[in-house]
């Protein structure tokens, strides 16, 4: 998906979050957007999956003005782990199932294999360490046929292993021509995958550059 | 067996007895599955709050009927034009308070029974049995045009709930899930709001004010003990609040007990006594 950003701005009451931010991506293309707390990352990506209201040709998927979409198609999203609601007990299979329009069918089928989840598939999502439970939320994205995918802190809470295994996973999802964009404190998890990294600071400024790359 | 048999036909024989029974048996399954949605969405408070302010309406469908002499509405019908209006009031409210927005549910509650003392005070002939009635529940309070009105409205419910399972479930578990596929979530968590506020009002008279939000957060609660899944739990609470209320429903009789005060002990016992059950059995498997 080709994603352009265009002088986008956002400020929380008088907090100037995201300042003039632009760039542009195409299909494959893989940004780690990364910065301290409060600078905007988790804002951007609200941004960009219509969660927050903004002005009118800021941000544009696949040349379509993102506000002139009433539905976002082919966008997975993979939440924070604390955004989900934990309590009360729902399984994997039934967590899959509601946010897959259709009846089980190949594709659902496919995913559940591809991301190694028979195993767990009947368990309560409650008994699932941060590892299994972030390939259930991919899973969950992929199921919408994403050409993008937001990832927000997939790794917070997540063993070295697990890590690994969501590295292979966002590996093989880029190959095969999903923008990926991945919110973290860690750039360093996916130093080889980036295509570009978005630096965002405190005050608003940003700078948006090409590979891997880290800030003070 | 044969004396027992024997009781169970001398009841259903009973117009008023078959009406009511039927209905708490539709509410038994109704109840938990609209209070699940209420629990994960941390809405416990307001099924409390609607029924409050449903009996303001009934009571003031009694005050129409006391003043004009006769019935614009049935009392029922009044209930849950406040309840839906409630609900909205509520909404409204809390756009009000940014980070206080409870304070919308104890305000609309206060309203609601301010509203109903005041409607009682002004109706004459109103006895305390009636209002005993509408505070706790009485199987002789479900006619026909009661019972009627139940059956339609469970239908509506049941194809509300069939052709929005999906969508339902998706938003109670992850609200920004929800609107990144394209769920309007406003619009569905309005209906279900709504859902909440029919429910309530339909089965004030049966179950009473007081006690009608309990049977949608007690059976739920087991559920949520025991379940494994979001079908284990919802299949686990109906089961628990079909017992109470079948069970409740007969002793009340009986014992000529206040029938909500009775099915909802009944549920409570089971709550509690599923609790001792699991810390007994976690003492024992540590001890092991």
């Amino acid at each position: 998906m080709r994603v352009i950003v265009d002088k986008l701005s956002f400020a929380y009451d008088d907090k100037i979050v995201l300042n003039n931010l632009s760039f542009s991506l195409v299909s494959g293309d893989f940004l780690s957007v990364i910065g301290r707390n409060g600078t905007g990352k988790s804002t951007l990506a609200k941004c960009m999956l219509k969660l927050l209201k903004i002005p009118d040709k800021k941000i544009f998927l696949d040349d379509v003005d993102i506000n002139k979409l009433k539905k976002l198609f082919n966008i997975g999203y993979v939440p924070q782990k604390s955004e989900f609601n934990y309590e009360f007990p729902i399984s994997v299979k039934e967590l899959l199932l509601c946010a897959y329009p259709k009846r089980k069918d190949a594709f659902f089928t496919q995913i559940i294999n591809d991301l190694d989840l028979n195993v767990i598939y009947n368990d309560n999502i409650n008994n699932l360490s941060g590892g299994q439970l972030q390939r259930v939320f991919i899973a969950r994205a992929l199921l919408c046929n994403p050409k993008m995918l937001v990832l927000d802190e997939p790794t917070v809470g997540v063993d070295q292993e697990n890590i690994e295994a969501m590295y292979k996973i966002l590996s093989k999802l880029k190959s095969e021509g999903i923008t990926i964009i991945l919110i973290t404190h860690d750039p360093v998890f996916c130093k080889d995958l980036s295509t570009y990294t978005l630096i965002l600071d405190d005050l608003g400024f940003f700078s948006f550059e090409k590979g891997c790359k880290t800030y003070d | 067996m044969i004396s027992l048999m024997s009781i169970f036909d001398f009841f259903i024989e009973q117009d008023f007895f078959r009406y009511a029974i039927y209905s708490a048996i539709i509410l038994g399954v109704l109840a938990p599955v609209v209070g699940s949605v209420v629990v994960i969405r941390r809405l416990s408070f307001i099924a409390n709050t609607l029924s409050h302010f449903s009996l303001a309406g009934v009571t003031m469908g009694v005050l129409i009927a006391n003043v004009f002499q006769f019935e614009l509405l049935n009392p029922t019908i009044w209930g849950v034009i406040f309840g839906v209006l409630g609900t909205f009031l509520i909404e409204k409210l809390r756009n009000f308070y940014k980070n206080y927005k409870e304070l919308s549910m104890p305000i609309i509650l206060s309203l609601g029974v301010a509203l109903s003392s005041l409607f009682l005070s002004l109706s004459t002939g109103v006895d305390s049995k009636f209002i005993n009635s509408l505070l706790f529940g009485s199987i002789l309070a479900v006619g026909l045009t009661d019972f009627i009105l139940i059956l339609i409205i469970t239908l509506l419910i049941i194809i509300f709930i069939l052709t929005s399972y999906k969508k339902i479930v998706t938003l109670c578990f992850d609200e920004t899930f929800a609107i990144v596929s394209g769920i309007n979530v406003k619009f569905l968590q309005m209906l279900i709001t709504i859902t909440l506020a029919f429910v309530i009002s339909f089965f004030l008279n049966l179950i009473g004010v007081l006690l009608i939000s309990a049977l949608m957060i007690v059976p739920i609660s087991i559920g949520i003990l025991i379940g494994k899944s979001y079908k284990n739990a919802l299949i686990v609470s109906i089961v628990f609040s079909e017992i109470s209320v079948i069970l409740g429903f007969f002793l009340s009789y009986y014992f000529d007990l206040p029938t909500g005060a009775t099915i909802i002990l009944l549920c409570i016992f089971f709550l509690f006594s599923i609790m001792i059950f699991k810390k007994i059995r976690l003492i024992y498997l540590n001890r092991k």
